[in-house]
């Protein structure tokens, strides 16, 4: 049952110059939590969110996403995860600068294949409930920070996935963006009871989370 | 499946359009090379056309001898039954057995003679232009050749109609000289060839075997095929059965050897130019890639798979291909008509008249097949390009890649 639930445990992630990222990390988030994680620079907020990803390998410990155990050695696997339950929202929105704001969300459904018609459904949904119906054709250089992140959002949102993880979301833009930003994600989490867990270092959006977990020297503490 | 594929295909191609200035180059650098190769091959296949067509004008093409071939040492003789054999072949219009002999005239004038049947020398080599007659079976009577006619005329004095005696030289059991004259009658004469039959003289097949002493094989097979398309399909048949095959057409064979051999030669020169093309194609995608890091480490991030990444490079490629392709065959048809006005002009005035046939005869010749290899050239030479940066693309780690990119 893909329920969005995140259960971490005994996480250690330990690079090559031997500085522990993550150091045995424990937590868990039920699914449809809206967590927000705060952290200063270099606390390992990124590297939890890549490997909570599947984009890299923890050095130890095991991670249950949906209930599931994931198994890093199986590639595939991985992918499979990416394009199923995953949703990713990135501090620089990271929208292909080439194709117009209705291209970018539906990019992900061509590799998780969707047909065409399907594609154009469910972005132009997805465009309209963040509010950018109108801007469909432009492309990411014409739209401001605020829209790049909002078609982001859409993007992250096409194929349905169970978890949400953003980095920074709000990190490019002002204060009042920012907090239209988080009121959107927060009104997506309720809506469509899908888990956000959003890595931020602005303490004042906790009160738009379920939860609010601080990462500090390795360690992890709820705040 | 096919469905992603068209749509993976539409985006490469919006990334090929973004880029059209570079993509127009890099596909230049590879139509040179193609217009280099279409060039010589179209010259090649040009001399080659001119000088065939000149043999099939100037030759009699379509006449083939068969000879016994020597295997192993050991020499395949003309049976009957081969010469059945040789009959069944499709494509062959008559084909006959002969028996060689040679005579000596009162004067030692040395003639070749072939003893063939009536009715196979009328289907082979026909009655026209024969001045006379045909000899008829079974008697002494005799057609020659234009050269010996009037090599017996000057010098012997025998001439159309006459009546001489010659002298057939035969060798017995024991190797010596077993000389016998016979009267021979000048029925027809041949008009003139520009082959060895001007030289040669015709006679009843039977006669020339008794002459000989009634060998069980004959000496060849005189093969008439029906078409000048269709003789080197006969010569492999008759290659099959274990015989020789000679005539006009081993001179065709000879310019395509030849030819072959020219324009291999020439074409190392061309796969220089497509080496560089290619090395630019695999720059151009390498930049392309690096310009792209973050691009390809977001698709990654949402789904994309290695093949995905490699798909969609390859993508790329096949559109560079593409248009160096198309590039490449018009600059190649230019490239041959240059070397058709300008080439043609010079080789006459440097060759003179021995090239004087040329200038009525286009020099390069462009086949749609050497179009269609360039066209595949170029294809295939951009997805073999292409490999290396999909791969490097593919191996991307995406953290990193999203991170510096």
């Amino acid at each position: 049952m893909e329920n969005g639930s995140i259960s971490v445990s005994n996480l250690t992630r330990t690079y090559r110059n031997r500085i522990n990222a993550l150091d045995n990390i424990s937590f868990s988030v039920n699914g449809g939590d809206f967590v927000t994680m705060i952290g200063r620079s270099g606390s390992g907020k990124s590297s939890l969110l890549n490997i909570l990803g599947c984009l890299d390998t923890p050095s130890d410990g095991s991670v249950h996403l949906n209930g599931r155990l994931v198994n890093y050695q199986n590639r595939s696997e991985l992918i499979q995860i990416r394009q199923r339950s995953i949703g990713f929202i990135f501090q620089h929105f990271n929208l292909i600068p080439h194709l117009t704001a209705q291209e970018n969300v539906e990019y992900p459904l061509l590799f998780n294949y969707h047909p065409r018609e399907e594609r154009q459904r469910r972005a132009s949904e997805l465009l309209e409930r963040v509010g950018l119906s109108s801007r469909s054709d432009h492309y990411p250089n014409e739209m401001s920070g605020g829209e790049q992140q909002r078609v982001a959002i859409a993007r992250a949102l096409v194929h349905h996935p169970t978890i949400i993880l953003a980095d920074e979301p709000t990190g490019n833009l002002d204060s009042k963006t920012s907090s239209d930003i988080f009121q959107l994600m927060r009104q997506v989490n309720e809506e469509r009871k899908t888990t956000f867990f959003v890595v931020t270092h602005e303490r004042e959006y906790r009160s738009f989370a379920d939860r609010c977990l601080e990462l500090s020297d390795g360690g992890l503490f709820e705040c | 499946m096919l469905n992603q594929l068209t749509d993976f295909a539409i985006l490469a191609f919006h990334q090929v359009k973004k880029k059209k200035m570079r993509v127009l180059l890099t596909a230049l650098g590879i139509a040179i090379g193609i217009a280099a190769v279409i060039g010589i091959f179209s010259l090649g296949e040009g001399i080659r056309y001119s000088a065939t067509e000149s043999i099939r004008q100037q030759t009699d093409l379509t006449l083939i001898e068969v000879t016994p071939d020597v295997r192993d040492g050991v020499i395949i003789p003309i049976s009957p039954s081969k010469e059945e054999a040789i009959r069944l072949i499709p494509h062959i219009e008559a084909a006959g057995g002969i028996y060689t002999i040679s005579f000596a005239t009162k004067r030692q004038t040395n003639v070749g003679v072939v003893g063939t049947r009536r009715d196979d020398f009328i289907r082979i080599f026909g009655t026209t232009p024969l001045k006379g007659d045909v000899f008829a079976t079974g008697s002494h009577d005799i057609v020659t050749g234009r050269d010996i006619a009037t090599t017996l005329q000057k010098y012997e004095g025998i001439r159309l109609g006459d009546t001489a005696v010659v002298t057939i030289r035969r060798y017995d059991a024991s190797g010596l000289p077993q000389d016998q004259s016979s009267e021979i009658t000048i029925r027809g004469i041949f008009g003139e060839r520009n082959d060895q039959f001007d030289n040669l003289v015709l006679m009843d097949q039977d006669t020339v075997r008794e002459f000989r002493g009634n060998p069980p094989s004959y000496d060849a097979v005189y093969v008439r095929v029906d078409s000048p398309d269709h003789v080197f399909s006969v010569v492999e048949d008759i290659r099959a059965l274990g015989l020789t095959a000679k005539g006009p057409f081993e001179q065709i064979d000879a310019v395509n050897r030849l030819m072959d051999t020219v324009v291999l030669f020439l074409s190392l020169f061309a796969a220089i130019s497509l080496v560089i093309g290619a090395l630019m194609i695999i720059n151009t995608m390498i930049i392309s890639v690096m310009e792209r890091t973050r691009e390809i480490g977001i698709s990654m991030a949402i789904g994309a798979n290695r093949t995905d990444i490699i798909t969609l490079i390859m993508l790329e490629c096949l559109y560079i291909g593409i248009a160096g392709g198309i590039l490449g065959i018009v600059l190649g048809i230019v490239f041959s008509a240059c070397i058709n006005t300008i080439g043609k002009a010079y080789l006459i005035s440097a060759m003179g008249d021995v090239f004087a046939g040329f200038t009525r005869m286009d020099l390069t010749l462009v086949t749609p097949g050497i179009l269609l290899m360039g066209f595949g050239i170029a294809v295939a030479l951009s997805l073999l390009a292409g490999i290396y940066p999909a791969l490097k693309a593919a191996h991307m780690n995406p953290v990193d890649a999203i991170r510096n990119g």
